[in-house]
C-alpha cells in the first residue's frame, strides 16, 4: 500500500466507523473519542479494530490499542502502520 | 467502623476542618497517616499487608518501566501480576471454604480495592500508558485513600495522582453530596432492609406475593446502599480535593442489558472492560462470534466471582454473560428490524426496560441467597398463590414493620425522581450563586439542621451501627 497521513487516514477511517456503528452521516475529528460516537463501547471497540486490520491489511497489538484515546490517536497509528507495511 | 456510624460523622468534619488548615505540601502525608489509621483501626494486619503489597507494586513498577531491560521487564510484571491476582484470591478462598485456621487472616478491609489499583496501575506501567511513579508517598496514598478503601469507587492511581497535591478543595460540593448518600441509605436502603432480610431469612417458608417482595426489592435496596456508600464516598473525596470516578448513572432506566452494565458498578465493569475483556477480545478476535462470547462470559464471571467464590455469584455472573452475549449478537438484527418499522420503537424501548429489570432481579436472587436451593425456591414458589398465603404477609409485615416498607418504598420513589435533578448539585449551585451575607448563615442553619438529623438518624436503639452491604467485598 502506499504511504498514508493522518488525514487520509481519518477518511478511510470514516467509512469503517460508519459501517461498524451503523452510523451513515457520521462524520469523524481528530479530538473524538469514544463518547462522542454512539453505539461505540467497549462491546464492539474491537470489532472496529478488526474492520481496519482487515481494510489496511496490519495488525495491532493489545498494548498500541490500549495507548488510544481518541480518533486522531488510531488514525496516526493506522497511518504510520500502513506507510511501514511492505 | 461504617461511614454512617455517629463516631466516624463526628471524627469526619474534625479531620476535613484540620486538612483546610494544613499547607499544600502536608497534605499528601496526612492523607496517607489518615488512610492508615482508617485501615489499622479496623485490623493493623491488614494495614500492613496493604503498606507491603503498595511498596511491593512500587518498586516492581520501576523495573516494568524500564525500556532498558525488555525481558526481564516482562518476567517481573507476569511474576508481580500472578502474585497480586493469587493475594486477592487467596483471601477470597479461604473466606468461601470457612477456613477456620486462617479465620483472623479473612477479608482484610479494601482487599479487592486496593489490589485492582495496584494491578491496573501496574499493566499500565506495561503497556507504556503512564511512567512508574517517583513520589512513594503520593502513591501509597492514592492506594490507600481512606475515602475509596472500603466500598470504592475503584479509582486509577494515574487518575488520583494528576490531582496532586491537592491544592483546591470543593468542601461544600462534598457535604451536598455526602448528605445525599447518607439520606439515602438511612431513608431508603435501611427501611427497605428488614423486609429483604427476612424474606431472604426465611425462602422455604414463604410462598407468593412475600417472595415476589423479596425479588423486587433486594435490588432497590442493593442500588440504595451501594450507590449510597458511592456518594458518601465521592463526597468524602471532594472534601480532601480529591474527585473519584461515578459508579451508577441511573441503571433501572436502562433499555438493554448492554445498556444496563454501562450504568451499574462503573468503576469495576471499566476496569475489567479495559483490564480482562479488551485483552481477551484481542487475543480471540480471528476467532469471530466465539471470540466474542467466550470473552463476554470469562468478563461477566469475573464480575461475579470478584464479590466472593461463592455458587451464588458464580450463576450471577454466568447468567448476565448469558443475557449480554443474546444482546450483542441480536443487536444488529434488532436494529435492522426496528428500522424498517419506527412506529415500534417507543414499544421496544419500554418492553427493553421491562425486560432488562426482570433479567437483572432474577439474577440477583442468586446473588442475595444464601445458597441456590433457596434461589431456586424463591423463583418457582414467587409466582404461586399470589392472592393467598394471608398469614404469611401478616407475620413478614409484623417482623419487618409495614411502616418501614412504606417509608423505603416511599424513598424508592423520591430518590428516582431526585436522581433526575440530583438535588446536592441543585443546591450546591443555588447556594453558591446567593451573596455571602446570605450564603454563610444558610450554610451555618443547614449544618446544624443536617447534624442534629444525623444523630437521630444514625443512633439506633441498642447502639448498633448500620452496615453497607458492599463493605463485605
Amino acid at each position: 500500500m502506499p504511504p498514508m497521513d493522518k488525514a487520509q487516514a481519518i477518511e478511510e477511517l470514516t467509512e469503517i466507523f460508519r459501517a461498524v456503528f451503523d452510523q451513515p452521516n457520521l462524520v469523524l475529528r481528530d479530538a473524538m473519542t469514544a463518547a462522542d460516537v454512539e453505539n461505540w463501547d467497549s462491546l464492539n471497540h474491537i470489532d472496529l479494530i478488526v474492520a481496519v486490520e482487515r481494510k489496511f491489511k496490519i495488525k495491532f497489538t493489545t498494548r498500541e490499542i490500549m495507548g488510544l484515546d481518541t480518533v486522531g490517536d488510531l488514525a496516526e497509528l493506522t497511518a504510520k502502520k500502513v506507510s511501514a507495511a511492505p | 467502623m461504617s461511614f454512617t456510624s455517629f463516631k466516624f460523622l463526628l471524627i469526619l468534619p474534625l479531620i476535613a476542618a484540620l486538612y483546610q488548615l494544613l499547607p499544600v505540601r502536608c497534605r499528601v502525608w496526612f492523607l496517607l497517616i489518615a488512610s492508615y489509621i482508617f485501615v489499622g483501626m479496623a485490623n493493623w494486619k491488614a494495614a500492613l499487608m496493604m503498606a507491603a503489597a503498595t511498596a511491593f507494586t512500587f518498586f516492581v513498577a520501576k523495573i516494568v518501566g524500564n525500556p532498558d531491560s525488555a525481558n526481564r521487564s516482562r518476567a517481573t510484571f507476569l511474576t508481580a501480576i500472578s502474585g497480586l491476582t493469587l493475594l486477592l484470591v487467596f483471601f477470597k478462598a479461604i473466606a468461601a471454604l470457612h477456613l477456620g485456621q486462617f479465620g483472623k487472616l479473612a477479608a482484610p478491609l479494601g482487599l479487592s480495592y486496593y489490589t485492582f489499583k495496584l494491578m491496573s496501575y501496574l499493566i499500565d506501567v506495561h503497556w507504556g500508558k503512564i511512567e512508574p511513579a517517583r513520589n512513594w508517598p503520593e502513591f501509597a496514598a492514592a492506594i490507600a485513600f481512606f475515602p475509596h478503601i472500603a466500598a470504592g469507587p475503584i479509582q486509577r492511581p494515574a487518575n488520583f495522582l494528576q490531582q496532586l497535591p491537592p491544592a483546591k478543595t470543593a468542601v461544600w460540593m462534598g457535604l451536598s453530596r455526602l448528605v445525599w448518600g447518607l439520606a439515602k441509605k438511612v431513608l431508603v436502603a435501611d427501611n427497605l432492609a428488614p423486609t429483604v432480610n427476612y424474606v431472604f431469612a426465611h425462602v422455604h417458608a414463604l410462598h407468593g406475593a412475600s417472595l415476589l417482595a423479596g425479588f423486587y426489592l433486594f435490588p432497590l435496596q442493593m442500588y440504595a446502599d451501594f450507590s449510597a456508600l458511592t456518594d458518601m464516598a465521592l463526597g468524602m473525596g471532594l472534601l480532601f480535593g480529591i474527585l473519584g470516578p461515578e459508579n451508577f448513572n441511573r441503571p433501572f432506566t436502562a433499555t438493554s442489558i448492554s445498556d444496563f452494565w454501562r450504568r451499574w458498578h462503573m468503576s469495576l465493569t471499566n476496569w475489567l472492560a479495559d483490564y480482562v475483556f479488551t485483552p481477551l477480545r484481542m487475543a480471540t478476535r480471528s476467532a469471530g462470534t466465539a471470540g466474542l462470547a467466550l470473552s463476554i462470559t470469562i468478563n461477566m464471571l469475573a464480575v461475579g466471582l470478584w464479590h466472593g467464590f461463592a455458587r451464588g455469584y458464580l450463576v450471577f455472573g454466568a447468567l448476565n454473560a448469558t443475557y449480554l452475549v443474546g444482546d450483542v449478537l441480536t443487536l444488529r438484527s434488532r436494529n435492522a428490524f426496528l428500522k424498517s418499522r419506527p412506529s415500534w420503537n417507543g414499544l421496544a424501548s419500554w418492553a427493553g426496560w421491562l425486560l432488562t429489570l426482570h433479567l437483572f432481579f432474577f439474577a440477583m436472587v442468586f446473588f442475595r441467597a444464601r445458597g441456590v436451593s433457596d434461589a431456586f425456591w424463591l423463583l418457582s414458589h414467587a409466582w404461586c398463590g399470589l392472592g393467598t398465603h394471608h398469614a404469611e404477609l401478616a407475620a413478614l409485615s409484623a417482623a419487618a414493620g409495614s411502616r418501614t416498607l412504606i417509608l423505603g418504598l416511599t424513598g424508592c420513589a423520591v430518590l428516582e425522581l431526585a436522581e433526575r435533578v440530583r438535588p446536592d448539585i441543585w443546591w450546591h449551585r443555588t447556594e453558591a450563586a446567593a451573596p455571602a451575607w446570605v450564603r454563610w448563615p444558610v450554610r451555618f442553619g443547614v449544618a446544624v439542621c443536617v447534624v442534629s438529623a444525623l444523630f437521630f438518624l444514625t443512633v439506633r436503639p441498642g447502639g448498633q451501627e448500620s452496615e453497607f452491604l458492599y463493605q463485605v467485598f
